[in-house]
């Protein structure tokens, strides 16, 4: 040690001397060059933005009375409570249907896409499909369907299982990988065949997987259901809101609807949490 | 009785194959397989049950040979050989008892495999297996929560469970303590000369091997090098089985596992 740290002070001095220690790395620069570009647009914009003779004290004053109208007085307007509460139910119901009917149908393409199930050029060809369906939205995808079946429920219902299907294959086809391939082979060295295994052996396996990716896509299906309701004319709460905010500009029904709306996030969050401990606890 | 005839195996183009392997295994006696690491046991051993397809020979179990049946052929001669493993390969979230239930799918149709439709007697045969090989009191515990020595136990009731006339032990102790290999150990002894049944062992162990075979394989670089009794193994036959074993042992394993 004594030896060494003497030989390092006789080379020391040279080191440092020649070449200046820097930590600004290649993406280091980058990125501050990126946010220094971003910086000076922001400004630019700023200073040339055309403001069309906006009184900001007015506008921001409007918009402190619509918010007190949204949050702080909400109430029913044009529609009834129960139709309000009717059209809620109506999102929820088509948020549950098309989650369920994309879990059944995304197991099943599922297993085939999966690596250690299928020959790899299958599973690499229906995931390239999915993955085709899953980069347009899911509204996109309602309205090409509305074309096709005509604006209403049933555009809706297809439309959001479409996307949830490529959406839920992707999910279940990894948590299917996970599992270790010498289990599976196990069950095929005893003679059992393929789909006792899949029921038998993976799903056991990969149950927890599937509830928690299958109630994520719940969520974002009923997110989903509301704006799509807008869209495709569905007659669920999406609808009410729109033609609320837009058409009859009644901002107290507007708070109403997002309150309703935010009640059932918070009740589907904590039904998941629960769902979710149960399976951590058995695992 | 298994017989295996002149097998050969090519991997693509690396160097491990089998090279004419000719050996016997008898129903109610103990035949180890034991070599260096990559000398091709494992090959061997997964070509009986064609979980590795071979090039060439013949595997014949009571006179019929497995390489000749068509796949659904090939399930049924597999549900008549039971496989146990290194990492005992069980559903590990499901319990000892559906593990060892696991062994009669092979037995059923599609849909009753599908819905796990097991009848009273498998069921009460499953726990009567557990409770044999000492895990009566664990059939309803999660296998992760069992010990590696129980849960090859578990791995050894669902061979049982597929009433085979061989079992196949890929390396069954080599991530066991002393105290579990000798359980495990004593129960396949006693299953050979108790059932009749034909076992085969993968062993990296030689005092193990001669402890408890009765029938000795010897296998170096994909050739059987010596076949005969354990007693008639000496320093000079495993000098032979382990020559030239010593640097690449190293090198093999890790790429086996």
């Amino acid at each position: 040690m004594i030896e060494n740290s003497s030989s390092n002070t006789k080379s020391l001095p040279t080191l440092p001397a020649t070449k200046r220690v820097t930590l600004l790395t290649k993406p280091r620069l980058i990125l501050r060059g990126v946010l220094l570009a971003l910086a000076l647009i922001t400004i630019y914009s700023l200073i040339t933005l055309d403001r069309a003779g906006l009184k900001f004290g007015e506008a921001f004053q409007s918009l402190g009375v619509n918010l007190k109208a949204m949050f702080l007085q909400p109430t029913v307007g044009q529609d009834t409570w129960a139709l309000l509460l009717r059209a809620l139910a109506t999102s929820v119901g088509l948020a549950m249907l098309t989650t369920l009917l994309g879990a059944l149908f995304a197991f099943f393409i599922a297993v085939f896409s999966a690596r250690n199930l299928v020959p790899g050029w299958l599973a690499t060809s229906i995931k390239a499909v999915m993955a085709f369906i899953r980069s347009i939205p899911t509204i996109l995808w309602v309205l090409i369907y509305s074309v096709v079946m005509g604006l209403g429920a049933n555009a809706a219902v297809v439309g959001l299982t479409f996307h949830s299907i490529a959406y839920l294959v992707k999910a279940y086809s990894e948590s299917i990988e996970e599992t270790s391939t010498d289990t599976i082979e196990a069950l095929k060295a005893s003679g059992v065949g393929f789909w006792p295994i899949i029921f038998q052996a993976i799903l056991p396996s990969i149950i927890p997987a599937l509830l928690s990716w299958t109630f994520i896509r719940f969520e974002i299906n009923f997110a989903n259901a509301i704006a799509v309701g807008a869209a495709a004319g569905a007659d669920d709460i999406g609808y009410y809101l729109f033609m609320a905010s837009g058409f009859y500009f009644n901002f107290h029904e507007v708070g109403l609807i997002v309150y309703l709306l935010l009640g059932v996030a918070i009740v589907l969050e904590i039904v998941s949490m629960k769902l979710r401990g149960h399976y951590l606890q058995k695992n | 009785m298994l017989k295996v005839i002149h097998l050969n195996k090519t991997y693509g183009q690396t160097k491990r194959s089998l090279k004419d392997v000719n050996f016997t295994a008898q129903p109610g006696e103990v035949t180890a397989i034991i070599g260096p690491s990559g000398a091709g046991k494992t090959t061997i051993l997964r070509s009986i049950n064609q979980l590795i397809r071979d090039d060439s020979g013949q595997i014949l179990l009571d006179d019929q040979d497995i390489r000749q049946s068509n796949k659904a052929g090939l399930r049924k001669i597999r549900h008549h050989i039971g496989m146990i493993f290194q990492n005992y390969n069980l559903i590990s979230p499901l319990t000892a008892l559906e593990n060892v239930l696991h062994g009669r799918l092979g037995a059923k149709s599609t849909l009753a495999g599908v819905f796990g439709m097991y009848s009273a007697a498998e069921k009460s045969e499953a726990l009567r297996l557990l409770q044999e090989v000492g895990l009566g009191d664990y059939a309803y515990q999660r296998c992760d929560q069992l010990s590696g020595g129980q849960q090859q136990r578990v791995g050894i009731a669902r061979a049982l469970m597929q009433h085979p006339k061989m079992i196949l032990c890929d390396e069954p102790i080599a991530s066991l303590d002393p105290k579990s290999t000798k359980i495990v150990m004593d129960i396949l002894r006693q299953l050979a000369q108790e059932k009749q049944l034909i076992i085969l062992i993968n062993l990296h162990q030689i005092d193990i091997a001669l402890d408890y075979a009765d029938h000795i394989v010897g296998i170096n670089s994909g050739e059987i090098v010596f076949e005969g009794p354990s007693t008639d193994v000496n320093d000079q036959v495993l000098q032979q089985i382990y020559r030239q074993a010593e640097q690449p042992e190293q090198a093999v394993t890790a790429n086996e596992h």
